[in-house]
């Protein structure tokens, strides 16, 4: 398969990010670490909802749903079932993608707004089930905490939630870059064009949310071992979606490194802020940030630097 | 000469090096760490009852050889992911040797499992789950570090019940209860326990069961809807924004009775809140609470409360933040005695065997010290460790009961209803129901 240089050129990039993102634990601190394992997280979540979003235009306002499903089918398979991580986080990942295919069921029929609210829907029954089926096994609305951990320590647990939210930013970023990649932006852009040129868009977004479900699906699953509780107010609440959102569209949709720069800023600016605004004032202060970057470059964080790099070149020539 | 004078100088400059690292030490604050809300008025009770304790401690020239205890604060915006970023934070960022909480059921849930890793001193004032303190008699050597000096929900469930037979059922007649729950971890775990203990135990039977959404802001078709399984009375559990069923419940005139737990009606500021429109209300409420007679010493802290925070709310605190105040001077006679926070085992101990008894007229009235490992509260045959050393068995001699109800009354005045020994008002019903 030959490789054009545009993509070697950004796997380098992509290979001097995991570089100094590896060397990053020799000169920083834990607590440094621990704000980054959240944002590696955060970045998973907001990859999954850009891979399904950002790409076919189907808004999905119901994330927490697949996350949701890999965190329960993990946590109650590990504590309830004294079923081994290695199995229960498999099959927490499998769950998510049946979840995602549910998911998919309203998009044969309805999409832009209409779609977004029955996502959000899936989110709401979820929420509630949880929460009065079977609470006993759930724990109802106090959750499930005790929860095995993978690996102790914020050095290990910085490497593991890099590592995997690394592989899955490397692959999803080849993926988008493939015909079927396109294919999907196409969907976005005009799905009637797309199917009257003879693609199956059926078959390219079932794909698409597939795909969206099982990145949803590891992240969820590591992500409340590496918590240790689960919880439906933390798992489910409308915060925790906006939060996903707002990480995709402010480092930049329709990329996918955007979203983890989104995640990078998000989380560490509002966890530096923290020793001088420990209370409420830091989320004013972020979101008046993140408003004037919005406004100003609604392409993203991603935008901003790319610009940059382009103006720094026609300077150097 | 020059020998003599270069050994002198070596032996100054040696004790000089040597009286400043050790000088230093004593120097260094020891760090407390608040984790919690900043903006409800629980939050800021624990906040405000954690600071007049370092207040009156850093005065009496501090702890541990002269050190003086700092407070660090990060917020949790009763959130669960905040929670756990919050306590990190306090552990990674700033060292805490020691942490006080304020946070509800399934924030302190959330960051349990980091307090495991990092093994710091915790003491919750506020959440009351009971299901934490099992952790702590199931897996006592991890979670060994936490304490919790509010009664848990069982043995407020259970003296709730006494006050279900005795009042409700024996002394009112009510044999029907229709419960009306918040959509919190709070709210659903009352439930459960109420489920379990009130029908069984007091006679009363639940008819019915509805959850409403803690943003409601019309409880007209809730209440109906109650009205209309004509129970006895219904049963409210409302922690959050729960001035609103309060307010709704008394302008409406529902006509049916109502208590049950009501967290906005904890607070002085409840009778304003509510436009007025509070009277007929009653709470089970932890100790200390409004309405209750308070012990000379607590009316100490409360008049400290009183000249520092003047008029902003909380005027009167929770009882999380009398629990912050007692915890506090708890951990630190601990600390004093263990030689520090660390190690562990040795501040464990002390902390189990910490003792502050406040008496009223000769009498035991409140009770600051906990469950040990292995000891079985007699009633309930269970093991607490941990818990606050409760007493949910008349005369109450061995410590503070886990609940009292108070009773909001139509001229705006608070007054507990029980158990008798704390009683100094009536139970009633609201005027339009005389």
């Amino acid at each position: 398969m030959a490789v054009d240089r545009e993509t070697l050129r950004y796997l380098g990039w992509w290979l001097a990010f995991g570089v100094l993102m590896c060397l990053l634990p020799l000169v920083v601190g834990t607590g440094t670490l621990r704000i980054l394992i959240f944002a590696h997280f955060l970045a998973m979540f907001a990859m999954s909802w850009d891979f399904l979003s950002g790409r076919t235009g189907y808004i999905s306002f119901g994330h927490p749903f697949l996350i949701g499903i890999a965190g329960y089918t993990t946590a109650i398979l590990s504590f309830r079932f004294d079923v081994p991580i290695y199995y229960s986080i498999p099959a927490a990942v499998a769950a998510t993608m049946v979840g995602g295919t549910l998911f998919f069921l309203p998009a044969l029929r309805i999409r832009g707004t209409y779609f977004a609210l029955v996502t959000l829907a899936f989110m709401e029954i979820l929420y509630q089930l949880t929460k009065v089926v079977a609470p006993k096994i759930t724990g109802g609305t106090r959750g499930i905490s005790g929860l095995e951990s993978i690996v102790s320590g914020a050095v290990n647990n910085y490497y593991l939630s890099f590592g995997i939210m690394f592989v899955i930013g490397v692959v999803l970023w080849l993926l988008i870059r493939t015909r079927l990649g396109i294919a999907l932006s196409a969907i976005r852009m005009n799905e009637e064009a797309v199917r009257s040129t003879g693609h199956n868009t059926t078959k390219l977004k079932l794909f698409a949310f597939t795909v969206s479900a099982a990145v949803s699906g590891i992240g969820g699953a590591f992500y409340v071992h590496y918590i240790g509780s689960i919880a439906p107010r933390g798992m489910f609440e409308i915060s925790f979606l906006f939060t996903i959102l707002v990480a995709a569209l402010l480092g930049g949709a329709e990329t996918i490194i955007g979203p983890i720069m989104g995640a990078y800023f998000l989380t560490v600016l509002l966890e530096y802020l923290r020793p001088v605004m420990p209370g409420m004032e830091r989320y004013l202060l972020y979101g008046g940030i993140a408003l004037v970057l919005y406004v100003v470059k609604p392409e993203g964080i991603y935008a901003i630097i790319a610009d940059a790099g382009r103006k720094v070149q026609e300077w150097r020539r | 000469m020059k020998v003599r004078h270069l050994l002198i100088g070596a032996a100054v400059a040696t004790a000089a090096v040597w009286s400043l690292t050790t000088a230093a030490p004593a120097a260094d604050p020891i760090k407390v760490g608040y984790i919690g809300s900043f903006d409800t008025d629980t939050g800021k009770s624990t906040i405000r009852g954690t600071e007049i304790a370092i207040e009156e401690i850093n005065a009496a020239g501090g702890v541990l050889g002269g050190r003086m205890i700092e407070l660090v604060k990060a917020d949790t915006r009763e959130d669960v992911q905040e929670g756990i970023k919050a306590y990190e934070y306090l552990n990674e960022v700033e060292n805490v040797d020691f942490i006080i909480s304020g946070c509800i059921d399934d924030v302190s849930l959330g960051w349990l499992e980091r307090m495991a890793e990092y093994r710091t001193p915790t003491l919750d004032t506020w959440t009351s789950y009971v299901g934490i303190i099992d952790k702590v008699v199931e897996e006592y050597e991890k979670y060994k570090m936490y304490f919790m000096n509010v009664s848990n929900d069982y043995a407020l469930a259970i003296l709730y019940v006494d006050f279900g037979k005795d009042v409700l059922s024996k002394k009112m007649g009510w044999k029907t209860v229709y419960v009306l729950q918040e959509d919190t971890a709070f709210g659903g775990g009352v439930y459960e326990l109420i489920e379990q203990v009130l029908a069984p135990e007091a006679g009363i039977e639940i008819i019915g069961h509805t959850v409403y959404d803690t943003n409601t802001v019309d409880f007209g078709p809730i209440y109906n809807k109650a009205v209309a399984a004509e129970p006895d009375f219904i049963y409210s559990i409302a922690a959050v924004r729960s001035q609103v069923p309060a307010s709704q419940y008394v302008k409406l005139e529902v006509p049916v009775p109502m208590t049950g737990i009501n967290v906005s009606a904890f607070a002085r500021e409840f009778w304003d809140d509510t436009g007025g429109l509070g009277g007929g209300i009653s709470t089970l409420s932890p100790v200390p609470s409004i309405g209750s007679e308070i012990d000379p010493r607590t009316q100490d802290f409360l008049d400290r409360y009183s000249a520092k925070y003047g008029d902003s709310r909380p005027v009167f605190p929770h009882f999380n933040g009398f629990n912050a105040y007692y915890g506090m001077l708890n951990a630190f006679a601990a600390a004093e005695r263990a030689g520090g926070f660390d190690p562990l085992d040795d501040w464990v101990r002390e902390m189990e065997n910490d003792d502050i008894v406040v008496e009223k007229d000769g009498e035991i009235w409140l009770r600051y010290a906990f469950w040990k490992p292995g000891e079985i509260e007699p009633r309930t045959q269970r093991e607490y460790t941990h818990n606050i050393k409760f007493d949910i068995n008349p005369p109450y001699d061995e410590g503070a009961p886990s609940m009292v109800v108070i009773q909001w009354y139509s001229d705006g005045s608070t007054k507990v209803v029980y158990p008798p020994k704390y009683a100094n008002g009536e139970f009633e019903v609201p005027d339009w129901l005389k």
